[in-house]
C-alpha cells in the first residue's frame, strides 16, 4: 500500500512537471499572460509534491529499517548491537528526522519567496504592460488548459480521495496542488474563451487574480513559518507537513467550504439544517441544477432577436446562409453557438464620417464655430488658386517662391446608410473606414480643382451637390452597399494662422460699404440743402422784385406829392427836408464837431474801440513765494 | 465504487468540447485559411465551412481575411518636377489571392496581414516619390481639366506597385488605390500663409481705398449737382430781380417831372441810407445845423 502512494506521489510529480512544460508552451504559444502566471502555480506544485515524495520515500526506508530491526530482535534476542546509539542504530529515521528540522523548514522559507517574489514580481510585469498583448489563438490555447484541467482534475481528485481515505498526511499537498492548478487551468481557458468571445481584457484580469491568489497563498505560508516557532511539540503526534497549504487545500477541494457552511448551520439553527429533505435535495441536485442551466444557456444562443433598425448576416459553420441573410428585425431561430452566428449591423441608422477634423465632444456643444479658433486634429488641404496658377508662384511681396496653392481648414460631415448588408458586410474587411477613405480623396480631388474664393463663397451648395454624387459613384464602384445621405461643406474655413487676415478683408469690404454710405448720405444732404437754398434764393429774389416795384411805385407817388411842395418853398422845403433827414439819418451816428478858428491845426482822433474798464480794473493776486 | 452519472456526464461533455475544439476548425466566409503541418503549409483552405485537423502542435491553423483589406500608406516627402516638396499619403484596397502563397512569405511575422502591409507601405513610398517626380505640382492642383490629372496619377502609382507585385508572387493582389492626402511641409505651409496674408493685405487695401475713392466720388458729385443747383437758383433770381428793375423803370419817368427836385431827393435818400450802420461824423462849423455855432464861443476858444 505504501509504495502505492509513492507511486501515486511520483505521478501526481510528474503529471505536474509535464502539464507545467506543455502550459508553458502553450500560454508562450498563445501570448497569454494568465497563463504563464499560472506557470509559477505549476512550478510550485512540482516543488511541493517532489518534497513531499522525498519525504513519503525517507518515511518509507524508516519504516523498512524498523520492520528488519524487528525481525533481527525476534530472531537474536537482546544484544549489544541494539544497545548503541539512535543514530548508528536507525539511520533512516535519523536521516527523516533531519529532514523534517533542517530541509522542511527551508523549504517552507524558499516556498515562501518564490510565492511572495513570484506575486510581487508578475504583478509588477503586469502593470508594465501598457498594452495587452494580443492573445493568438484562443480557441486552440483554451481547449488545450480545458484538456490540462480534465487531466489533473481527475488525477487531483483520485489522489485527495486516496489521501483522504486512507489518512496519508503526505499524498495531500500534491493533491492540494494538482486540484487547484487544475481549477486555474479552467480559469485560464475561461480568460482565453473571454478573449476570443470580444473581451480582449479578460486574460489580463485573470492574470491579475492568480497574482492576488499567489499573494494571499504567500501570507498564509508566512503564517505558518512564524506559528510553526511557536507550536508545541508533543511526542508521538503526527504532525501536518509544514509546507502544506490550509487555503490551497480549501481552494482544490471547494466541497470543504459548503460542509464547513452546513456545520455553521447547525450551529447557527440549533437543528441539523443539513439533514432537511431541502438542503439534501439541493445538494443532490445543484450539480444538475448546474449542468440544466449551462444547458439553457447554450440552447438560448438558438434564438437571436434583431432589434429595430438592424439586420443581421447568419453563418452556419462559418458559411454565409444566403436563403435568411439579412435576417430583419424578429426573433429567429438558428443552430446554437458555436453552430451558427450572427452578425449584427445598424442598416437604418444615418452613421455619419468626418472628413478633415471632427469635432470633440467639447466642441461639438459650442454654440458658435469661429475662424480663429484651433481645433484639435485640424489638418489644412490643399486649395488651388487661379490667381496663383495664372500669375505665377513668386509672392510679391515676402518675395518668397510658394507653391500656387491656398490652404484651407475642412471638417466635412458625411452621411450615409448601410443599403446593401451582404456587400457592406462581405467585400471589404473594413467597409466605415474604406468609406471615410473614399469621401477623404473625393474631398482632395475636389479642392485640388476648385478656387479658394469660389468654394468659400458661392461655391459651397454647388461642392456638397458634386461631392455627394463623387463619394456615392466611388461607393458603388467598389461595392459598399451603402447610400450617401448628405455632405456638408458648411465648416470650410482658412487656417487659423491666416483667419484674422481674412477677417480683415471682410471688416475692410464692410468698412468701404460704410463709406460709401456715409457719402451717399452727405450727398443727399447736400443735394436736399442745395435745393432748399436755391429756394431761399429765388424766394428772396421775388421778394426783392417786389418790394422793388412797390417801392418804385411809393416813390413815384411821394414825388408827385413833393413836387407842389417843392414848386410852393423852393428854398425852404429842401432844406427842411435835408434837415429833417439829416437828424433822422445821424441819430445814431457818433458826431464830432469842431468848432476851430484856425483851421491849420493838425487835429488826431483816436477812433479805436475803448476797453471796457472793468477788463481794466482786474485785480491779479500775488505771486505765491515759499 | 459508484460511478455517479452527473460526473460521467460533465466529463464527457467536457472531453467533447475539448475535442470538438482542438480537431475542429471554421473558416468563415469571409475568411481563406491555411493549415500547417509541423510548420509546412500543406492545405489552402478558400471555401468557408467546418474542416478537421489535428491538434496543436502537429497542425496549425492560419486565417486570413479575404476582403479586401483597406491600408493607408504613411505621410511621405517627395518633390514634384518644378521642385516643390509635397507630402502625400495613400490608400489600397488590397487581398489575399493566394493563400499559400501569401502566407511562406509572411508566416514568420507575429501578423502577417499586418508585415504585408508593412512590405506594401515601402513599395508605395518608393512609387509615389518616383511618380510625384514627374509631375509639376500643377498637374496635381489644376482648376481646368475635372481632376483628369489627379486620377492619372493616381493610376500611375497604381500600375508602379501591381507591376512589383506581378513580378514577386506574394500572393496578393491590389484592387484600388487613391490618393487621401495632399500636404506641404509645415515650412512650406508657413511660406503659403504668408503669401496668403499678403493677398489679404492687398485686398484689404484695395477695399478701404476703393471705399475711399467711391466716397469722394458720390461727395463731388452731390457738390456739382448743389452747385449746379444753386447757380441756377442764383440765374433765375438775377432775371427776377431784373424784371423787378423793369417794372421799377416805368415809374421813374414821374421824377422826370422835376429833375432837380428828384436828384435832391435821391441824393437825401442815399443819405440817409448811408448813415444806416456806425458812423463817425466829424462836422466843421460851417455844416448845417452846426453853423448855428459860428460865433458862439466854445471851450476851445476860451482856452
Amino acid at each position: 500500500m505504501e509504495r502505492s502512494i509513492q507511486k501515486n506521489g511520483l505521478i501526481n510529480l510528474l503529471v505536474l512537471l509535464a502539464v507545467g512544460l506543455g502550459g508553458l508552451a502553450v500560454a508562450r504559444y498563445a501570448n497569454s499572460l494568465a497563463g504563464q502566471v499560472n506557470i509559477l502555480f505549476l512550478g510550485i506544485g512540482v516543488l511541493v509534491a517532489a518534497t513531499s515524495w522525498f519525504q513519503m520515500r525517507l518515511e518509507e526506508r524508516e519504516r523498512l529499517e524498523k520492520l528488519e530491526l524487528d525481525e533481527l530482535a525476534k530472531s537474536h534476542g537482546s544484544s549489544a548491537l541494539f544497545e548503541a546509539r539512535d543514530a548508528e542504530v536507525f539511520p533512516a529515521q535519523r536521516s527523516r528526522e533531519q529532514f523534517e528540522r533542517f530541509f522542511v523548514p527551508g523549504f517552507t522559507v524558499l516556498l515562501f519567496l518564490l510565492q511572495a517574489g513570484g506575486a510581487w514580481v508578475l504583478w509588477r510585469w503586469l502593470s508594465r504592460s501598457t498594452t495587452l498583448p494580443d492573445v493568438k489563438q484562443p480557441i486552440t490555447g483554451s481547449a488545450l488548459f480545458g484538456v490540462f484541467f480534465l487531466l489533473l482534475f481527475l488525477l487531483g481528485r483520485f489522489s485527495a480521495t486516496i489521501a483522504r481515505l486512507e489518512h496519508h498526511r503526505l499524498l495531500r499537498p500534491g493533491a492540494s496542488y494538482v486540484l487547484l492548478n487544475s481549477f486555474l487551468s479552467l480559469l485560464v481557458a475561461l480568460g482565453m474563451v473571454g478573449v476570443w468571445a470580444g473581451f480582449p481584457k479578460m486574460d489580463f484580469y485573470v492574470a491579475h487574480v492568480l497574482c492576488g491568489l499567489l499573494a494571499l497563498v504567500a501570507v498564509e505560508t508566512l503564517v505558518q513559518l512564524v506559528l510553526e516557532i511557536y507550536r508545541p511539540r508533543v511526542k508521538g503526534k503526527v504532525e501536518r507537513p509544514l509546507y502544506e497549504s490550509r487555503l490551497v487545500g480549501l481552494l482544490g477541494q471547494p466541497e470543504g467550504l459548503i460542509t464547513t457552511a452546513a456545520q455553521a448551520l447547525d450551529y447557527q439553527f440549533g437543528f441539523k439544517v443539513s439533514e432537511t429533505w431541502f438542503y439534501r435535495f439541493l445538494e443532490q441536485a445543484l450539480g444538475w441544477l448546474l449542468l440544466l442551466q449551462v444547458v439553457a444557456l447554450v440552447l438560448s444562443t438558438s434564438v437571436v432577436f434583431i432589434e429595430a433598425g438592424e439586420e443581421g448576416v447568419l453563418e452556419h459553420f462559418g458559411k454565409l446562409v444566403t436563403s435568411r441573410s439579412p435576417l430583419g428585425p424578429g426573433a429567429h431561430l438558428k443552430w446554437p453557438w458555436p453552430i451558427d452566428h450572427v452578425y449584427r449591423y445598424r442598416t437604418e441608422q444615418i452613421q455619419t464620417f468626418t472628413v478633415g477634423w471632427a469635432p470633440q465632444a467639447s466642441e461639438a456643444q459650442q454654440k458658435f464655430v469661429l475662424w480663429g479658433q484651433s481645433h484639435r486634429g485640424e489638418t489644412n488641404f490643399l486649395v488651388a488658386s487661379h490667381l496663383q496658377l495664372s500669375q505665377g508662384v513668386t509672392n510679391e511681396v515676402t518675395g518668397k517662391r510658394t507653391p500656387p496653392v491656398n490652404l484651407l481648414t475642412v471638417s466635412v460631415p458625411v452621411q450615409f446608410q448601410i443599403t446593401n448588408l451582404l456587400d457592406w458586410a462581405y467585400n471589404n474587411e473594413d467597409a466605415p473606414s474604406l468609406l471615410a477613405d473614399l469621401g477623404t480623396r473625393e474631398v482632395v480631388r475636389y479642392l485640388v480643382g476648385v478656387d479658394m474664393n469660389d468654394i468659400m463663397a458661392q461655391g459651397r451648395q454647388e461642392a456638397a451637390r458634386v461631392l455627394t454624387e463623387r463619394i456615392q459613384a466611388a461607393a458603388d464602384q467598389h461595392t459598399l452597399g451603402a447610400r450617401i445621405v448628405a455632405v456638408d461643406m458648411g465648416d470650410l474655413h482658412p487656417p487659423v494662422k491666416v483667419a484674422p487676415d481674412y477677417e480683415k478683408v471682410i471688416a475692410a469690404n464692410q468698412t468701404k460699404q460704410a463709406r460709401i454710405l456715409a457719402a451717399r448720405a452727405d450727398g443727399i444732404r447736400t443735394n436736399a440743402l442745395s435745393g432748399a437754398q436755391a429756394t431761399n434764393i429765388l424766394n428772396k429774389a421775388s421778394a426783392e422784385r417786389t418790394a422793388r416795384e412797390i417801392g418804385a411805385l411809393a416813390q413815384a407817388a411821394l414825388f408827385t406829392n413833393q413836387i407842389p411842395a417843392y414848386e410852393a418853398a423852393p428854398s425852404v422845403y429842401p432844406e427842411r427836408a435835408f434837415l429833417q433827414t439829416f437828424t433822422r439819418a445821424t441819430a445814431n451816428a457818433r458826431k464830432y464837431l469842431l468848432l476851430t478858428t484856425n483851421t491849420y491845426d493838425v487835429l488826431t482822433f483816436d477812433l479805436q474801440e475803448s476797453i471796457a474798464q472793468s477788463l481794466l480794473n482786474l485785480n491779479v493776486p500775488a505771486p505765491k513765494t515759499n | 465504487m459508484k460511478r455517479n452519472p452527473l460526473t460521467l456526464i460533465i466529463g464527457l461533455l467536457l472531453i467533447i468540447v475539448f475535442a470538438l475544439l482542438l480537431f475542429v476548425f471554421q473558416v468563415r466566409q469571409s475568411q481563406v485559411a491555411v493549415v500547417t503541418t509541423f510548420g509546412n503549409p500543406t492545405r489552402p483552405i478558400t471555401k468557408p465551412g467546418a474542416y478537421l485537423k489535428w491538434p496543436w502542435p502537429i497542425q496549425k491553423v492560419w486565417w486570413f481575411d479575404q476582403r479586401v483589406q483597406n491600408f493607408e500608406d504613411r505621410l511621405t516627402e517627395g518633390l514634384t518636377r518644378d521642385s516643390f516638396n509635397l507630402l502625400t499619403s495613400v490608400y489600397v484596397g488590397w487581398k489575399v489571392s493566394d493563400p499559400a502563397a501569401f502566407f511562406p512569405r509572411f508566416a514568420g511575422s507575429a501578423d502577417p496581414i499586418a508585415a504585408a502591409e508593412a512590405l506594401l507601405d515601402q513599395w508605395l513610398g518608393t512609387a509615389k516619390t518616383a511618380v510625384v517626380g514627374r509631375h509639376p505640382l500643377g498637374d496635381f492642383l489644376t482648376t481646368t481639366d475635372n481632376g483628369a490629372n489627379f486620377i492619372a496619377i493616381e493610376n500611375e502609382i497604381l500600375a508602379s506597385i501591381q507591376s512589383q507585385l506581378r513580378t514577386n508572387n506574394f500572393g496578393l493582389e491590389i484592387e484600388f488605390l487613391g490618393i487621401k492626402r495632399l500636404q506641404l511641409p509645415e515650412s512650406v505651409s508657413q511660406s503659403v500663409f504668408e503669401r496668403m496674408t499678403s493677398e489679404r493685405k492687398v485686398l484689404a487695401d484695395r477695399f478701404q481705398y476703393e471705399g475711399e475713392a467711391e466716397a469722394q466720388r458720390i461727395r463731388s458729385d452731390a457738390e456739382r449737382r448743389a452747385a449746379e443747383v444753386l447757380a441756377n437758383a442764383q440765374g433765375q433770381a438775377t432775371q427776377i430781380k431784373g424784371q423787378g428793375e423793369a417794372e421799377a423803370a416805368k415809374s421813374l419817368k414821374v421824377f422826370q417831372q422835376n429833375p432837380e427836385l428828384a436828384s435832391f431827393i435821391f441824393r437825401l435818400s442815399a443819405l440817409e441810407g448811408s448813415l444806416k450802420e456806425r458812423s463817425v461824423l466829424i462836422f466843421d462849423q460851417h455844416t448845417p445845423p452846426f453853423d448855428l455855432f459860428r460865433g458862439v464861443s466854445t471851450n476851445l476858444l476860451n482856452k
